[in-house]
């Protein structure tokens, strides 16, 4: 009978949590899993384990004393000449002699503060005691959100700084189709070779971008009581974060995975920003456009086809020259051909104003008649909805 | 592009595009979203209508018959259905609360519509004709589509909002016409954060002209407000557990384990449960309701963590305090006072008293002098927000503006 329960096949079904975990771990940085209590996060854990082919540990921090993980003081002969070591438990000393491992630090946010400091040391130097962790094991933890954890400990900001968070949550269709017998097998991401060089350049290139111009960004501690114990940007988080973009975009993940986790790194506030920037480093480029504008493909998007007329037009003022004007009206033009009318109006309006006087307006400017209409109708909308406001306020 | 003209029953696009521009120019912070878009063209809606994906579904019949003028008011609450995020919220509602059926998506439809239309129209826009207000189910306006969910039925009151259907976008129920999820252009999940992430950071950006209920939104559009009870609970339980304070680990005393392991210096848990001092600001200025359900909560999170009753004290503080009474007593406190606060007797006097607290909670309103110095122990300050910040509340110095809780303190906004 219970041979028979337990059967279950697997099915091949994408799912973002799991690639965003294993990439996360790929990269070497330790994770902690937010989720509540019962949802899957250790069997999750353990589908992981098998398709990475790594032998798993499970250590429950919170039924552990600190010296579990800093050694236990072991008074020999003479303390005095050979000093006391500090002997490390038996799963860390088969864990090093496998060399390789996957360490599951569970439980981690109902763990005493006293524990807590003591795995800072194991998560961020990775040594148990006298033992130094080889560096083919990797550190998962998981936790239950304050709002379950009837008795927990929040994390200290120094500690909840090193992992990569992430909000685990079960899929209602999921559960229900696992439980009816079929639960569905990750494909776990792969990373291209020759795509590496390229992912580092533009991790570099996002990262350093956005803070650049935005140096508020660097290091800000969480101030607020609602963030506390969750993910905040500093200099290390933010070169986890780094290293998480460039794996993602070798291994050709989705922008959803990406978005799990540099939100779970540097928080919501600074990671959606770098998402954003991100969103506009894929823009094409105003000046290759300009170059060429008979086969510039616009975005769909409407906002996003908005930011790069703009972008355009922004150009044009940066160096205005005759040939440059006339290829930003061609730009203007094909974007009415292919899209709503409505996005065109501001930057040619814009475009109109950077005129000079020798310069003749372009033919194809005809077929952007259609827009000044466009633009007046709005304009006699304003002035009927102001006579309406002012006749109300009588 | 096809205009009126070309064919009966067409989609007049330039009308419905001149009345995008227009609500875009007069709410230029929702430009972003507005933009994102993309227009679908169906019969079967019976206005204008959004799905989660951000796809806007248009009736060629509605855009015929409507204004210009009324057709921008109803782009800009279609697409505040959007970036309120009424379809999440309306399942987790059906969720918590038990709402099935298309009469309860209904009723979420019409509360989402009142959410949003309170402060919508007007400074440049029309307000569409049919548009649901809370005034006219007679509600109060400036609630969240939740709380309006509470406190209307279905009836002859809202018959005339049976039509109203502003897709799954507005309420999470899925229609026949939608395109769903693996239709054309829409927007995955991370193009939705970051276009509300955009139009949010548009608002927080330009304070002057917009509306109230925008603000709030883009506050919390990405921080949504914590329960101030679990905040509460957990600032305390953090208080109480640090070290110094209540259970952790020492090597103070040996552990049972030692016998069997010779050698071996072993630590061992010790629980000394903490004290916790509770001062409560009696001046006029808190209400009798707003004590008594912090205190409760103090009470209750004192025990979880272990605390004993006979270890917590309350000590209600005006301008002075005089008496500090246990906790087993908490039912039979009188919360006397009124007048001015001074919470600098509160925490002298908590300190004075016999066995020093581990730890003091503080619930106040914040219109106090607070301690120049740190005191010797933990401090959690249960603030009840007051609106008239900035006011004078000492009449004997009407140029006085009272402090914001000192920085050694863990503040906690309750309410």
């Amino acid at each position: 009978m219970l041979t028979l329960l337990r059967d279950s096949t697997t099915e091949p079904r994408p799912d973002i949590q799991l690639e965003a975990l294993t990439l996360a771990v790929a990269a070497d940085l330790p994770v902690l899993l937010w989720g509540e209590p019962g949802i899957g996060k250790t069997a999750a854990l353990t589908q992981l384990a098998a398709a990475l082919d790594l032998p798993l540990t499970t250590v429950i921090a919170s039924v552990h004393e600190p010296s579990d993980f800093s050694g236990l003081p072991v008074v020999g002969d003479d303390p005095a000449e050979q000093g006391v070591p500090m002997a490390p438990p038996d799963w860390a000393v088969r864990l090093v002699r496998a060399g390789r491992g996957l360490l599951f630090l569970d439980e981690l946010s109902t763990a005493p503060p006293a524990v807590q400091a003591a795995l800072l040391r194991l998560v961020l130097e990775r040594r148990i005691g006298a033992l130094q962790l080889p560096p083919g094991v990797r550190i998962v933890a998981a936790a239950n959100p304050r709002s379950s954890a009837a008795d927990g400990w929040e994390l200290s900001p120094p500690l909840a700084n090193r992992f990569v968070h992430l909000q685990w949550t079960h899929d209602h269709e999921v559960v229900v189709r696992g439980l009816g017998g079929t639960w569905p097998l990750a494909t776990l991401p792969q990373l291209a070779a020759e795509k590496l060089p390229g992912a580092v350049d533009f991790a570099r290139r996002a990262v350093c971008g956005l803070l650049a111009v935005r140096p508020g960004l660097v290091h800000r501690l969480p101030s607020n009581e609602t963030r506390r114990g969750g993910p905040w940007p500093s200099p290390r988080s933010w070169e986890m974060t780094l290293f998480l973009i460039a794996f993602a975009t070798a291994a050709g993940s989705s922008r959803e995975v990406l978005s799990l986790l540099v939100r779970g790194t540097v928080g919501d506030g600074p990671g959606l920003e770098l998402l954003a920037s991100l969103d506009r480093m894929d823009l094409p480029d105003p000046e290759t456009l300009l170059a060429d504008p008979g086969s510039a493909v616009l975005p769909e998007r409407g906002d996003l086809r908005q930011a790069v007329l703009d972008g355009v037009v922004d150009a044009v003022r940066k160096r205005p020259e005759k040939a440059r004007w006339d290829a930003a009206w061609a730009l203007l033009v094909r974007a009415l051909e292919t899209g709503a009318p409505d996005l065109v109006v501001v930057p040619a309006t814009t475009l109109a104003t950077l005129r000079r006087e020798d310069w003749d307006v372009p033919a194809t400017i005809e077929q952007l008649a259609g827009v000044v209409t466009l633009s007046r109708r709005a304009d006699q909308v304003a002035a009927r909805s102001a006579a309406v406001a002012a006749k109300a306020g009588r | 592009m096809p205009t009126a003209e070309d064919a009966p029953g067409a989609l007049d696009m330039d009308k419905l595009f001149a009345a995008r521009l227009h609500a875009a120019r007069a709410r230029p912070y929702l430009a972003t979203a507005l933009f994102a878009l993309h227009t679908v063209e169906s019969r079967r809606v019976p206005t204008m209508a959004v799905d989660r994906h951000w796809r806007c579904y248009v009736s060629p019949v509605f855009v015929d018959r409507t204004p210009v003028e009324e057709l921008a008011g109803v782009w800009v609450h279609e697409v505040s259905h959007l970036l309120r995020d009424h379809h999440g919220r309306g399942d987790r509602v059906a969720r918590e609360r038990g709402l099935t059926g298309p009469g309860e998506r209904l009723r979420m439809n019409i509360a989402a519509d009142c959410e949003i239309n309170d402060d919508a129209f007007g400074d440049g826009l029309v307000r569409p004709e049919g548009a649901v207000e809370p005034g006219s189910l007679g509600l109060p306006a400036g609630e969240l589509m939740e709380d309006y969910l509470r406190q209307f039925r279905l009836g002859p009151h809202t018959e005339s909002a049976a039509w109203l259907d502003c897709g799954s976008g507005a309420d999470g129920m899925e229609r026949g016409w939608e395109l769903g999820p693996d239709g054309a252009h829409g927007l995955s999940a991370q193009e939705r954060d970051a276009v509300r992430f955009r139009v949010a950071q548009g608002i927080t950006g330009r304070q002057e002209d917009t509306p109230k209920g925008w603000k709030r939104w883009a506050e919390e559009a990405f921080h949504p407000p914590q329960p101030w009870r679990e905040l509460l609970g957990a600032a305390v339980r953090a208080a109480t557990s640090g070290s110094g304070a209540g259970q952790d680990y020492s090597y103070g005393r040996p552990s049972r384990r030692s016998a069997g392991l010779p050698g071996v210096v072993l630590p061992s848990l010790r629980r000394r449960p903490s004290r916790v001092s509770v001062v409560i600001d009696t001046s006029g200025s808190v209400s009798d309701a707003e004590l008594g359900s912090a205190l409760l909560e103090v009470a209750a999170i004192a025990r979880a963590v272990g605390g004993r009753r006979d270890l917590v004290t309350v000590l209600p503080c005006d301008a002075a305090a005089r008496i500090v009474y246990p906790l087993c007593r908490g039912e039979g406190i009188p919360l006397m006072g009124g007048g001015g606060t001074d919470l600098r007797a509160g925490f002298a006097r908590a300190l004075r008293t016999g066995a020093r607290p581990d730890v003091i909670v503080v619930l106040t309103d914040g219109q106090t002098r607070w301690p120049q110095a740190r005191p010797a122990c933990r401090t959690v300050v249960g603030l009840f927000p007051r609106q008239h910040a900035g006011r004078s509340w000492d009449e004997g110095d009407p140029d006085y503006v009272p402090d914001s809780p000192p920085d050694w303190a863990r503040v906690v906004t309750i309410g």
